[in-house]
């Protein structure tokens, strides 16, 4: 029996196809995000959890919130990032069955969280909701809160972006309270209250205001004045201590709250202050925008801003989950450097798990 | 010889795979060459709910809210001077755009 003898070419050519096939199998092992490493297991004792004992980088995702694509189901949870959002989903069951897939098993469970205000309404397709434009008395905005609340609450959301306090709506027309300031701050005071007694944390938006008017020539950067009557709102919601959380826009403002040309989500000048007075979660705004991204020299550095700005809760619904954690390493990296103070971010993650029912110490 | 010089031009093209392959996977991308430029006049969002019209200039917060609807499907609609190609909705609220837009949403990293 004669041997065959391999040429050079057909050496080199089995050779490459190995190569190939291993680099396509790693590309898409790291396009899933199957290559971010498991986070540890968490010491939870009888409901408590001791800060010291979580790694820096499961405090920085304990602060973010992505979008809940099914696609990512593992990367988010080995990441044990703080929450999901999900958008639209054509009937119920569907939230039952994505949002029972993300918490089966964690050890602290997401936020999970909706825009679900009433003309935006990501259940439309099987619920109908109260716009807030025709909400006109305290007893109604309680009633809707309530009825809004029970439904989130039955799907398995906890936080919901709503009542929206900016003032006008002049683009959608549906999204704002009707009336002047101070009845806005009651509607919107009562609706929280309503969302709250259903275990759903409401949240006041957009912080400073004018995000509903607000026009812009050049596309991408957002300006605005903001008066003491877009503020108002905040300053009641937040004296009467009726809402948990309160999110921050990327609106460069100037006025009664002075963002100091840069966005008010990345402006310390916005958010510190805020901070003084209320002891709620402060929530970014979604941050892939271009306007924001504009302000820094690199994707890194805006990260940076964000989390030093001294947000709680930071939105980032990029889909490639290499990057979610590219964000927290980067993240780690300034706490280590003494960037961000570790103390801050100790704050915001206790703020997040006491939200979530943990004794933390 | 034949069957040499076909293994030699496969031999070359695997070599370009893995290359690519690899710098997929290291994250080294090559300059956008070829990618679109958008002509932000061009880029048009128009919200819609009910009888309600009306025109939303921060394009990135129109992709944002365009992403979380359940659909998008190609509709043409007219806004002032302005032609949208795409209506993109939940329930009684539509975002119409131009394709100018809906492209650069669709580029964004939230898509």
């Amino acid at each position: 029996m004669v041997k065959k003898r391999w040429t050079i070419h057909e050496r080199v050519f089995l050779v490459l196809i190995v190569v190939v096939l291993v680099l396509g199998t790693l590309n898409v092992a790291k396009a899933r995000g199957w290559l971010i490493p498991e986070m540890d297991n968490i010491i939870i004792e009888e409901g408590t959890i001791y800060l010291d004992s979580l790694s820096l980088e499961q405090k920085i995702a304990q602060m973010v919130i992505v979008h809940g694509g099914q696609w990512n189901l593992k990367p988010w949870k080995d990441l044990q990032v703080g929450g999901i959002h999900l958008f639209a989903l054509e009937k119920s069951e569907l939230y039952l069955e994505i949002i029972g897939k993300f918490q089966s098993g964690m050890q602290i469970p997401f936020f999970v969280t909706a825009d679900y205000e009433g003309c935006l309404n990501p259940f439309a397709n099987f619920i109908n909701s109260t716009v807030a434009s025709e909400i006109n008395s305290v007893g109604d905005a309680f009633e809707k809160g309530s009825i809004d609340g029970e439904l989130l609450h039955s799907l398995g959301f906890n936080i919901n972006f709503a009542p929206v306090v900016d003032l006008n709506d002049e683009i959608w027309g549906c999204r704002s309270f009707p009336g002047d300031e101070e009845n806005v701050a009651k509607l919107a005071e009562a609706y929280a209250l309503g969302l709250q007694s259903n275990d759903v944390i409401a949240t006041a938006k957009h912080y400073p205001g004018k995000t509903l008017v607000a026009k812009d020539p050049h596309k991408n950067i957002v300006f605005a004045y903001i008066s003491d009557a877009d503020v108002l709102p905040y300053e009641y919601l937040i004296e009467k201590d009726d809402i948990a959380s309160v999110m921050v826009s990327h609106i460069i403002t100037t006025g009664t709250i002075d963002s100091l040309g840069i966005p008010a989500v990345v402006s310390s000048e916005v958010i510190m202050p805020l901070k003084k007075d209320f002891s709620g979660l402060i929530i970014s705004d979604e941050i892939n925008m271009l306007g924001l991204k504009n302000f820094y020299p690199s994707i890194d550095d805006m990260y940076i801003a964000v989390f030093k700005a001294g947000n709680d809760l930071v939105l980032n619904f990029n889909e490639d989950p290499n990057e979610i954690y590219r964000m927290i390493i980067i993240i780690k990296k300034a706490v280590l450097a003494g960037e961000i103070p570790l103390s801050q971010i100790d704050t915001s993650v206790k703020k997040i798990l006491e939200l979530k029912g943990f004794s933390v110490e | 010889m034949l069957k040499d010089k076909l293994l030699v031009a496969l031999n070359f093209s695997l070599v370009i795979i893995a290359g690519f392959l690899l710098l997929s996977l290291f994250d080294v991308t090559i300059s956008p060459t070829g990618r679109a430029v958008y002509d932000p006049s061009e880029m048009v969002c128009v919200v819609n709910f009910k009888d309600n019209y009306n025109l939303w200039e921060d394009i990135d917060g129109c992709c944002l809210e365009v992403r979380k609807q359940l659909s998008c499907v190609r509709d043409k609609g007219y806004y002032t001077d302005k032609t949208v190609e795409w209506k993109c909705s939940t329930g009684e609220l539509n975002y119409w755009l131009s394709d100018e837009a809906y492209n650069y949403c669709k580029e964004q990293v939230i898509w």
